[in-house]
This record gives C-alpha cells, sequence and structure tokens, in this order.
C-alpha cells in the first residue's frame, strides 16, 4: 500500500479483511475471497527464506501432517489434496519437511535459487531405516 | 424494551442523578463500570434504574477502572453506545485506555466527577483528574451544576458518535460540590431526550460479521505520526462546528443555551477571571456585586476544555487588559494549565494583556467570595498599571505564609 | 446454539478454510500461529477475536496490513480479555434491542494472550471475566517468556530457564521459581471448561477447543507454544519439541471440567526423561553442567509429583 497522507485513510487507523461482503467466510476458499490491499494475504514474506520447501506430489500420501503443523498458511491443500507450496506466504521454517513421514520425504529444502524441476529429477530415493 | 420514567418538569437532583438520568434517557447498550468517590452514585443509580427495568442494555460492573474503560471500548468497537464514569485515582488508573478509546476514534462518553489526585489521599473535588486527561484526544465538557451536568451528556454523545467526529467526550462536574449538591433541574422527558442524541448509527463495527474489522493495531515510525496529525486535526478543526450545531439544537428544543466560552460581563471588562467547575458561579455573584460597585469586571467560563476554544477566547478577551487564570489543581513546578493556554492564546494579540495565576481550591478547599473580591482587585490593579502588580502565580486560601512564584 | 463443525481426521479438517492468513511477521517455525489456526479452524462459526499486547498481536496487525480475516481487537497488553468481553456485553445488549446485522448468526468469541498478558499483567482482567462468566474463551500462547519484547522471565518460566531477566551465570541457574500453576487457578474460577493443549497434539486440541465453544460461560485454554527464538531451538524443530514436551509430561495434556471434575486426555506410551526435553533446548543447556545437577533431578522429581497428583485428581473425580 502506498503511503498515504494524514488526510486519505480511515479514521482509528481501522483495517477491513476484505473489500465489500464476506457472508460465509469460513467456507469461502482463499481463491474465492475478495481480500483488501490490507489484508496480509495481499503481502509477501519470501525475501525471508534462505531455503525453500520443494514438494514431491510422487511420493506424497495426503496426509496433511504438513498442512496442519504449517504456521504460514503455505500448505495449499484442496479437496483433501496436498496440492503445492504457497511460496508467497512460506517462510521457510522447514517443518512440513520434518513432519513429512513418507520415505523419502515428498517435501525436502533447498536452495532459494535451485531449480524445481532440476530437484524434482534429482529427488533422492527410498532410505533404509537405521538400526 | 425499557420501561419510561415520567419526570417532573424541574426535579431535585443532584450532579451524579442529573448524569446517571441522561445515561438512562439515551438507553445506553453497554456500560462497563467500576464506582470510586464521588461518582459512585452514578454506577449506583444506573445499577438502580436496571434493577427496575428502566434500562435494558447491559451493565458489566468490571474488577477495575482499566477494565471498566477496556470493556467500554470493545463494547464500543462491537459497535453500540457506551459510557461509564469514573473520579480521581479511577480516573488515573483509565488513563492508558483513555488513549487507545480516542486513537480508535471510539465515541464513549465518560462523565468525570473530579477529585484531587493522591498522595496525600483526598476524596474531595478538584481538577486534578481533568488535568490527566486533557492531552487524551477526548473532547472534555465542563458542567457548573447539576443542570449542566445533564444537558452536557446529551450534548456530549451527539457530537462524539456523530461520523464525522467519532471521538470520546468526557462530561465534568465538581465532585461533591456539584456531585452531591441537589438542585433544581429542569428536565427532558425521556423521548425527546432519546430523539435529541438520535438512534446509535454504527461505523466499522466489529459486530458486522459480513465485513470484519482490525481495530487497535500497531503503527510504527512510518505510519503512526500521519494517524494522530489526523486525530489532532480532527479534533481541532471538526469538533467545534458539531458542539455549536448541537448547542443551537439544544436552545431550540429546551431554551437553555451553552457556549464554547461562557462570558459573563465581559463587554466592556478591564478585567475578568477565568475558571472552570463551580467555581465559575461563585465568580458571576462576585462580579455582578462588583459591577454594581461600578467595577468592571467580568467571568469567563471554560465550557469546552478539549478541543482548547482558542478562536473563542481571542474573542471573548477583545478589550479585556489583565486576566486572572484560575487553577484548581497543582501544577507541581509550573504554571496553572490555564494560566499557559491562555497566555499561549493571548500571546500574538495586538492588545497588551496581563496575565496572572491563581492555584486555589486544591483537595476540596472552599474557593470564598473574599477570595474572588480579592483577586479581582488585583487584576484591576494589573489592568490599570498595564504589566502586573503582583506574582505571577500565587496560591490562595492556604495555611502559612503567603506562597508565591515570580 | 451452532452445529459444531465435523473433522473426523486430519484430511477432513484440511478442507477448512483458514481465517489467519500469512505473511504475518511472526518467527519462521512459531507456534502461536499453528495454535491459532487450529482453534479458528475448529469452528466454521463467525468470530470475535481480540488479541492482548504480544507476539501475536504485534505480527499480525502491522499498519497498513491485518492477517484476521475475522473482527479483531487490541487495546493492551493487560486487557485482550475484557476487550473480547465488552464486544460480548454488546452483542448481548444489541440482540435484546434487536439491533444485530445478522441475527440468525451466533458469533464465538475468543481473546488471545501470551503468558506475559495472562499470567502477569492481565491476570486481573482475566479474572474478573471469569467471575462475571461472560460467554468466552480465552487462550493462553504459553511460551513461558516474554518473547516479543526479547526473552524476559515472566512467572510461567519454568524453574532452571535461562532468560535476559533471569539469566544463568556464574552463581546462578538462571529461574529460580517455579511456573504458576494457572490451570488449577482458573478452575477455582469455576469456569465451565479449563484445558492445558498442545498444538503438536492437534487431535486433542480440536476436540477441547470444540467442548470450549459448546459450552455457556468463560473457557480457559493454556496453549503450549514452543519457542524457536527464546528456548532456542531450530524452527523446523518446533513440533518435535512440543512432542518432547507432551511425552515427557513437562505439558500434561487434561481438562478440568465445572471447576472440579478433572481428565487426563492424553497418556504417552512411552513417557520419555524430562532431561530429553530440557536438553532439546538452549534455555536449558546450562543445567547439563554438574553443578545444577540437583536442578534436573529436582525437574523430573517435580514432573513424576504434578503426573502423580494428576491421576489422583482423575481418579477420584473429584
Amino acid at each position: 500500500m502506498e503511503n498515504n497522507g494524514w488526510n486519505e485513510f480511515e479514521i482509528g487507523a481501522m483495517l477491513r479483511s476484505f473489500d465489500g461482503a464476506v457472508s460465509d467466510v469460513a467456507t469461502t476458499l482463499q481463491e474465492d475471497r475478495p481480500y483488501s490491499r490490507s489484508n496480509s494475504f495481499t503481502a509477501s514474506v519470501a525475501d525471508w527464506r534462505i531455503e525453500k520447501p520443494v514438494f514431491n506430489k510422487d511420493y506424497c500420501i495426503d496426509c496433511q501432517f504438513c498442512w496442519i503443523y504449517c504456521p504460514d498458511i503455505s500448505i495449499i491443500s484442496r479437496d483433501k489434496k496436498m496440492v503445492g507450496v504457497d511460496y508467497d506466504h512460506c517462510k521457510g521454517c522447514a517443518i512440513c519437511v520434518e513432519v513429512c513421514p513418507t520415505n523419502p520425504k515428498s517435501l525436502l529444502m533447498f536452495a532459494e535459487q535451485e531449480d524445481e524441476d532440476k530437484v524434482l529429477a534429482e529427488w533422492p530415493t527410498k532410505e533404509k531405516k537405521e538400526k | 424494551m425499557a420501561e419510561k420514567q415520567e419526570l417532573r418538569d424541574v426535579e431535585v437532583w443532584d450532579g451524579n442523578m442529573a448524569a446517571s438520568q441522561a445515561m438512562r434517557q439515551v438507553q445506553i447498550d453497554v456500560v462497563a463500570a467500576y464506582p470510586i468517590t464521588p461518582s459512585t452514585p452514578i454506577v449506583e443509580n444506573y445499577g438502580n434504574f436496571l434493577a427496575n427495568g428502566y434500562v435494558d442494555g447491559e451493565f458489566v460492573m468490571v474488577e477495575s477502572e482499566h477494565g471498566a474503560m477496556s470493556g467500554c471500548i470493545g463494547a464500543s468497537a462491537a459497535g453500540g453506545r457506551v459510557a461509564t464514569a469514573t473520579s480521581s485515582q479511577g480516573f488515573a488508573l483509565m488513563v492508558e485506555t483513555l488513549y487507545q478509546a480516542s486513537g480508535m476514534r471510539l465515541p464513549i462518553v465518560l462523565n468525570v466527577v473530579n477529585r484531587a489526585l493522591a498522595a496525600p489521599l483526598n476524596v474531595n473535588g478538584d481538577h486534578s483528574d481533568m488535568y490527566l486527561g486533557r492531552d487524551s484526544g477526548w473532547i472534555q465538557f465542563d458542567a457548573y451544576n447539576p443542570q449542566d451536568a445533564y444537558d452536557l451528556n446529551f450534548i456530549a454523545f451527539r457530537v462524539a458518535e456523530d461520523h464525522e467526529i467519532r471521538l470520546p467526550a468526557m462530561v465534568h462536574q465538581d465532585g461533591f460540590l456539584t456531585s452531591h449538591t441537589a438542585q433544581g433541574v429542569h428536565t427532558i422527558d425521556d423521548d425527546t431526550a432519546y430523539n435529541f442524541v438520535g438512534d446509535f448509527k454504527p461505523m466499522n463495527d466489529m459486530l458486522d460479521l459480513d465485513h470484519p474489522v482490525t481495530h487497535g493495531v500497531q503503527t510504527e515510525e512510518d505510519w503512526h505520526y500521519e494517524h494522530k496529525a489526523r486525530q489532532h486535526n480532527d479534533l481541532m478543526t471538526k469538533v467545534f462546528p458539531r458542539i455549536e450545531a448541537a448547542f443551537d439544537a439544544f436552545e431550540k428544543l429546551t431554551g437553555r443555551r451553552y457556549n464554547i466560552v461562557e462570558q459573563y460581563n465581559t463587554e466592556d471588562a478591564d478585567a475578568v477571571v477565568v475558571c472552570m467547575g463551580t467555581s465559575v458561579e461563585t465568580a458571576v455573584e462576585v462580579s455582578n456585586e462588583l459591577c454594581a460597585e461600578g467595577k468592571k469586571v467580568g467571568v469567563i467560563g471554560i465550557r469546552v476544555v478539549r478541543p482548547w476554544p482558542h478562536a473563542q477566547l481571542v474573542e471573548a478577551l477583545k478589550g479585556v487588559t489583565a486576566i486572572g487564570a484560575l487553577d484548581r489543581s497543582s501544577p507541581n513546578g509550573t504554571f496553572g494549565m490555564l494560566y499557559n493556554e491562555l497566555a499561549g492564546t493571548v500571546v500574538n494579540g495586538e492588545e497588551k494583556k496581563v496575565v496572572t495565576n491563581y492555584v486555589y481550591g486544591l483537595g476540596g478547599r472552599d474557593l470564598t467570595k473574599v477570595h474572588l473580591r480579592e483577586i479581582f482587585a488585583e487584576l484591576l490593579a494589573n489592568a490599570e498599571a498595564g504589566k502586573p502588580t503582583t506574582p505571577l502565580q500565587q496560591l490562595i486560601g492556604v495555611r502559612g505564609p503567603k506562597i508565591s512564584f515570580h | 446454539m451452532s452445529e459444531i463443525k465435523k473433522i473426523k481426521n486430519l484430511k477432513e479438517f484440511s478442507t477448512s478454510a483458514d481465517r489467519f492468513e500469512g505473511a504475518n511477521l511472526l518467527c519462521p517455525g512459531c507456534a502461536h500461529s499453528i495454535i491459532v489456526r487450529e482453534v479458528l479452524n475448529a469452528t466454521n462459526d463467525d468470530l470475535i477475536l481480540a488479541a492482548s499486547t504480544g507476539c501475536l498481536e504485534v505480527c499480525t496487525a502491522v499498519y497498513p496490513y491485518t492477517s484476521w480475516d475475522a473482527s479483531w481487537i487490541h487495546i493492551g497488553f493487560e486487557n485482550g480479555s475484557t476487550a473480547v468481553a465488552g464486544a460480548e456485553a454488546m452483542y448481548k445488549a444489541l440482540k435484546n434491542k434487536g439491533r444485530l446485522k445478522q441475527p440468525d448468526r451466533e458469533p464465538k468469541f475468543v481473546a488471545f494472550g501470551g503468558d506475559g498478558a495472562s499470567y502477569d499483567i492481565g491476570f486481573q482482567w482475566i479474572s474478573g471475566c471469569f467471575e462475571r462468566g461472560h460467554n468466552m474463551m480465552y487462550v493462553v500462547l504459553d511460551n513461558e517468556v516474554y518473547a516479543n519484547t526479547g526473552g524476559q522471565r515472566s512467572s510461567s518460566t519454568p524453574i532452571g530457564a535461562s532468560t535476559t531477566t533471569a539469566p544463568a551465570g556464574r552463581v546462578s541457574y538462571g529461574e529460580k521459581m517455579h511456573k504458576k500453576n494457572m490451570m488449577q487457578i482458573m478452575a477455582a474460577h469455576g469456569s465451565p471448561y479449563v484445558a492445558q493443549v498442545a498444538p503438536n497434539k492437534w487431535k486433542d486440541m480440536i476436540k477441547k477447543i470444540q467442548h470450549g465453544f459448546s459450552v455457556e460461560g468463560p473457557v480457559f485454554i493454556n496453549a503450549m507454544s514452543a519457542c524457536t527464538t527464546e528456548w532456542k531451538f531450530l524452527p523446523e524443530d518446533t513440533i518435535a519439541v512440543s512432542d518432547l514436551a507432551t511425552d515427557s509430561l513437562v505439558f500434561p495434556l487434561y481438562e478440568i471440567i465445572d471447576g472440579t471434575k478433572l481428565n487426563i486426555t492424553y497418556r504417552p506410551k512411552n513417557v520419555i526423561p524430562v532431561k530429553d526435553y530440557l536438553g532439546a533446548q538452549g534455555r536449558f543447556k546450562h543445567l547439563f553442567k554438574p553443578e545444577n545437577k540437583h536442578v534436573l533431578d529436582e525437574w523430573q522429581a517435580r514432573v513424576d509429583r504434578d503426573w502423580e497428583y494428576l491421576q489422583r485428581r482423575e481418579e477420584a473425580s473429584v
């Protein structure tokens, strides 16, 4: 949002979540919401990341551990399926990778500048359990 | 639906009852309150109205004054009419939240029954609490008697809730001298009183579930100044026209006239005292007597303390040479607030004025007619001399050696 | 009473539409937002929210952005509880007067506060709200430290933790006081429902939040919020550290109904030693010096004793 002058915003430093009415937000998916410019959904924290999680759907079992434990609403799940990572809002904490139960993991951290196709092509294979 | 009360045209009410009756008549949605002397009866009266079906809003008896204003802020942001009452230490405990209420532009009405601030502890009236709130971004009205306390409540709700204003407002009255002194109060019937203020019109209300709003955000160096500037601008430019309009409408309705700056015998006065609260009536009585003796002395009562009525005072003080600023609060290391504000008001004018400061009445000490006669005599001497003939600041009515400064 | 949202399993839960947004300013790996998401997603009802000053508040409403898709208010450090109680009072008033804009919808009122805002500075306000019986839920995001201001002790800080105001040093092992028992204090208010939750045990948490939403009156939830910054562990380990906390019984998961009836809601299959939990965090690392062994021993003994007490309370059913 541009830096408005003192006479150019609503009084009381009040912020609106949406432009216009949303009558059932709890069942309206993000893509269907009329987010206002002051909703942080419209902002990005991508530059916080040094590493990014990359999702490999070949190994995913849609357990949704990554979805529930993601602190940044950055695991996109639709119709009970893991769809991908929201790179505007992911801060790169790697919790999703830690909680992923598949072998090999369906989510792994890579340097921010790594090419996604390249890392998917070189995805590690199944690890033997230790012990 | 709350039951109505049949009021006599003139009721014998003290200031507390006058304020609580006004609060009943405007049908507040939420009162969150904590009792403290001398405003306790406002809260008690309101509880009594509730217990007898005269009020159908929520009455939340919280655990502290800070909680009272916190609850009022939450309720007001939710979207409805909100008011409470307090005094002194309770007011002091509320101070943090006063700034939050005004910064969030929530039109809460607070009846402040003025009382001294400890230490030492004191339950009687002076203006220390009123002065403590003067930078908090609220509109501050000052009542001189129970009638004013009643009437100014209606004005306060009407102005505060105006969507162009959306600022909280205090109605001040003097502890005990007004709050506990029963006088004849001309009443307004319930429907007329309610209609004068009108239905509450919500704005940015949290309870509008289709339009979620975020209140009480953080703004740092990149935004904070703009928001404070906006609030200051609205106080400086928008409030007085609305107060004037409300005073006009109120006069039309009741015949009772209020002014942002009340003037008594000021037309060709050489000297005036400027004061607030019950002292105004005492000063006017003395001024009348002195005028009858041929002395040109008048009284200016501040009706609206915030925003400060700079332009109105410049006008009212035209032709006046000597000004006595009467402050009922310990300045603790400087001049009194009224002195400083008045000096700032007149310093750039073309007429040379002599402004002196009298501190009086702390902790409920009486201001007598004898005091005022002495003050007027000194002010007339200043006017005659065209310069101060006394120390700039004097503490009057205090035991011990004469105490004055500068 | 509105319908309770059906959440049979995690797949079904994952169809929830979050009402808390990303690009907030919480640290990477912060448990606060995991907790907030679980609380908000536990219901489809409308929400009126409040937060006391603290990490959650300063990171989710920094002008010109809000991360909230429900009405939300912050006043000060101590009064998130009373802010939402005031809104709840207004809801009752407007309902009674027939002035609600959406009269057929019944919002839930929820306040969030850190342990600083809840155990310490805002304690009186919470107590007042609970005594008055507002229909609201108060959720403590308990990270046992004033994290927002850089790691000062609170009355929730456990013994032996090193904080900036009670640091470990040559002659001190850090915090000397035991963590305040807010669960018992709030139960003593006669609250219809008091529960301790942890975000790693999401199913237990959702069940408790939904129960909390289903009862009338003030509900108290103490949510363990593992703090990567002040507990000093890597951001990716938030859930792992939370598991250590619940499985070592340092954070036992239980509920107290109507101020008296206590139920333990999670019994670890393998209880792990307390030192495994402490050892995973930098704030306790000095406890592993030989001269501080007595603190470690004391820790384990106290956790055992507290667990024993909870089991007895549950058994006695009083």
